[in-house]
């Protein structure tokens, strides 16, 4: 995609982030006649939201809602897509910044059709990061089976190189091209949307929920893809350990989130996570048990009305009391989760089968921290930007699909004011 | 509604309780982390997540005839795992502090007693006492030759003094206790609270438990605190066994001091004085090192644990200062050390030394009505009403 020449154009608007929020602003900004910019750290565009099983508000499928997105983007020719690409460095002013991307190789090029005849004859496994490890894929592989870009890509670090070059023989239309380098392409533009996005928190730092350390702990983002038809188990909720159809399970919430010793913040998309999830396994395990552990459910506005149905479920239990210990019986690899259930004032004690932690969000960008006069709160979230630079979604707070969309449309507009100012607006 | 009571909130309990150590309180969010990661609180109505909410709305009845609030051996887990830094274990500890001076009577010495600024009055109490004795029996002056405490200020007159003060302080901790205890029945509303009940069940085992510092063992988070508080309670336990032994001894046997250094009660009164500095010592260390596990120190909490190290190295270096025959400096520090021991005794009341009593009560208490059970696991959650929640 796209083409590696520098770019220079100051009226455009460089979108950072190719998720929902990064997509929205992108299309927006695009269809009002402005050329965007859009870069993708990762090979396939629709981040966070294209590894759902379903979201918020309507419960449909990613794609429902990506698949428009992506026909706006095919459809428009204002709008340059560089996936692979991360931003090095972004120095300037409202209407006059200079931008150096990082775009790491593909090593695939637009010949690909995803016949798949470079899949069958790699020799080379990895674990498949878009469904968080539970799987594998060849090093040469399709990004997600709905990708856009469509186009494979090769996981150059563990790809053996030019001295196998299998896939290369076997593709029928010359698409792999292992010569591929790391390129940087130098790029002016006019503003920037800072849509950067979250990962989830890193559930191994909650030492007493024993996650990476019993297998049948899992995370509510690893839920997701396990209740996807195109996730590591066909969409079936499976214990890791044994792959036997999950009986009971308990949702732990605020796991890492409002806790001063990990993530002080509430996430804000968690509780509605979980019982969005304990519809999958009302829909697919009818007959397991639910527990879900709280503080506070947090269903702000309409989402209580979910909230409402959910609680109507005969097989789960709305347990008030955070979950403050997790022991797993080493032979069953079963699960015994301990709170205080604090309406009776009683400790609970539940064996399970399988524990969701519902993890936080973390903002992504709190690694890479690009200057250009951007400040990051305590938890690396963005808290204020300079004129022409606005960030949107996720990169400056913990948000869900549908805030995240509105926000990235207001960023949008003062995106476009800054072009059309010219830099008048500081 | 009608068979719920109505809460009497008092926000100046509140305030002394914040004041006390338990200043994060406020934050607590009732999540109930460190009932679950504690080791010592039952499976039903555990603790302190129950006493953090009766701490923020001020339900001070339930709290101070609360006996969960002794059970806690204080190892600051729940401090540690609080997902606010609400400090549960500090809280606790503030509503320990509070009682000493809550039931003891006078009420106006425990609020002295608590308050720094009132420590120079209560020393000069018993300076003024020994030196008004001093005078009356013509001691004023530093005796000439051998250094022997007794011609300085005889046991004659010393004993007397301590028996009345013991005698007086006995009264006004079994009065103490049988406000506690009272409270205890009126707060758990337990209908097995008689002392007898208490004493012909459990006393027995609880007692040996407490010796063998078990449910030190248990809350297990650092195991140096409970060898200090071993050294230390095994410690004065001696010092108790030898000053009885030495009192019965000289008005029986007519037992001299002082006694040679190869004596028996003189080598255990030296080991006790050894374990304790140690203990002491370890505990004054950990306090400023461990941070957040340690808890807040309050000022009672460093009152005690100073007054004991002090009392105990002023009793071994007026005995080495003896047997380097320095007259003045021995004598002079004798007078100190008894002053503090007058003041150790004296405010034992208001003090955290009296969390001995309180403590023993409280588990006894807790046991013979089944409130310190890890028996009833696995209580079915149900789906709850915001109607049905109970504080």
């Amino acid at each position: 995609m796209g083409n590696v020449e520098s770019i220079n154009s100051p009226n455009s608007i460089l979108v950072v982030g190719g998720g929902i929020s990064g997509i929205t602003a992108a299309v927006e900004a695009a269809e009002v006649g402005y050329e965007v910019i859009l870069l993708e750290k990762s090979p396939y565009l629709g981040g966070r939201v294209a590894r759902m099983n379903q979201y918020f508000p309507k419960l449909c499928a990613p794609y429902c809602g990506l698949e428009i997105n992506f026909r706006r983007i095919k459809t428009n020719p204002r709008i340059k897509v560089f996936t692979l690409a991360e931003i090095e460095n972004i120095s300037g002013k409202e209407g006059d910044y200079d931008v150096t991307v990082k775009l790491t190789p593909r090593m695939v090029n637009d010949n690909c059709t995803a016949c798949g005849k470079c899949v069958e004859v790699c020799p080379v496994e990895r674990l498949n990061d878009l469904n968080y490890g539970m799987d594998k894929t060849k090093a040469i592989y399709a990004p997600n089976p709905l990708s856009f870009p469509t186009n494979y890509v090769i996981d150059t670090e563990v790809c053996t190189g030019a001295e196998c070059s299998k896939c290369v023989s076997v593709c029928p239309y010359e698409a792999i091209d292992l010569s591929m380098t790391t390129e940087s392409v130098h790029m002016k533009v006019g503003s920037v949307v800072m849509a950067t996005g979250w990962k989830p928190y890193d559930a191994t730092k909650l030492d007493n929920l024993g996650y990476g350390k019993y297998p049948n702990v899992i995370t509510n983002v690893m839920m997701e893809r396990m209740a996807a038809t195109d996730g590591p188990t066909q969409g079936k909720i499976v214990r890791p350990s044994d792959g036997k159809e999950v009986k009971s399970i308990a949702f732990v919430q605020c796991a890492g989130s409002r806790d001063v010793n990990h993530l002080p913040y509430c996430s804000a998309v968690c509780c509605l996570g979980s019982l969005k999830q304990v519809t999958y396994i009302q829909e697919k395990n009818p007959d397991a048990k639910v527990f879900l552990f709280y503080i506070d459910i947090r269903a702000t506005g309409y989402l209580e009305d979910f909230y409402r149905k959910v609680q109507g479920y005969e097989n789960l239990s709305l347990i008030k009391g955070k979950v403050a210990k997790i022991k797993e019986d080493p032979q069953t690899k079963d699960l015994t989760v301990e709170a205080e259930d604090v309406a009776q004032g009683k400790k609970v004690s539940e064996p399970v089968e399988m524990v969701v932690l519902a993890t936080g969000l973390v903002p992504s960008i709190a690694d890479i921290k690009i200057a250009a006069d951007i400040t990051y709160d305590d938890y690396g979230f963005i808290a204020s930007q300079p004129p022409g630079i606005y960030a949107a979604g996720c990169s400056k707070r913990p948000a869900d699909v549908s805030n995240s969309v509105m926000d990235a449309t207001g960023a949008a507009l003062k995106a476009i004011q800054s072009v059309v100012a010219g830099g008048q607006n500081g | 509604m009608n068979n719920r009571d109505l809460i009497k909130p008092d926000s100046n309990f509140t305030k002394e309780v914040i004041g006390l150590g338990g200043e994060s309180l406020k934050k607590c969010f009732q999540c109930s982390t460190c009932s679950v990661v504690c080791t010592l609180s039952p499976d039903d109505k555990p603790f302190p997540r129950k006493e953090m909410l009766w701490a923020q709305w001020g339900l001070k009845d339930r709290l101070l005839g609360d006996p969960d609030i002794w059970l806690c051996h204080q190892c600051n887990d729940c401090t540690v795992h609080c997902p606010r830094d609400a400090g549960p274990g500090n809280v606790l500890a503030a509503l320990r502090n509070y009682s000493f001076g809550h039931y003891a009577n006078p009420a106006f010495l425990g609020k002295a007693f608590r308050n720094p600024k009132y420590l120079p009055l209560l020393l000069l109490f018993p300076v003024v006492l020994f030196l008004i004795l001093l005078g009356a029996t013509g001691n004023l002056t530093i005796p000439e030759g051998e250094i022997v405490f007794e011609h300085f200020m005889p046991h004659i007159i010393l004993d007397p003094v301590f028996l009345v003060l013991t005698g007086l302080i006995f009264v006004i901790v079994a009065m103490s206790l049988s406000r506690f205890w009272r409270d205890m029945k009126k707060s758990t509303g337990s209908p097995k609270s008689s002392i007898t009940d208490i004493i012909s069940g459990s006393a027995i085992s609880k007692l040996i438990e407490f010796l063998q510092h078990k449910k030190f063992y248990e809350c297990g988070s650092s195991r140096i605190r409970m060898l200090s508080h071993m050294a230390i309670f095994y410690g004065c336990m001696s010092f108790a066994l030898v000053t009885a032994s030495v009192f019965i001894g000289t008005y029986t046997v007519g037992l001299e001091l002082p006694m040679a250094q190869y004596h028996p009660l003189k080598i255990i009164a030296n080991l006790g004085a050894i374990a304790v500095i140690t203990g002491c010592l370890l505990i004054i260390v950990r306090r400023l090192s461990a941070g957040k596990a340690t808890g807040n120190s309050s000022y009672l909490d460093w009152n005690l644990v100073i007054l004991i190290l002090i009392v105990t190295s002023l009793g071994i270096l007026t005995e080495v200062l003896r047997l380097a025959d320095l007259a003045t400096a021995a004598y002079v520090l004798y007078f100190i050390h008894l002053v503090l021991v007058f003041y150790g005794i004296a405010y034992f009341p208001y003090s955290k030394l009296a969390h001995i009593l309180y403590r023993s009560l409280a588990i006894l208490y807790a046991d013979s009505n089944n409130m310190g059970g890890k028996k009833t696991l696995s209580p079915k959650p149900r789906k709850i009403r915001d109607s049905e929640i109970e504080i």
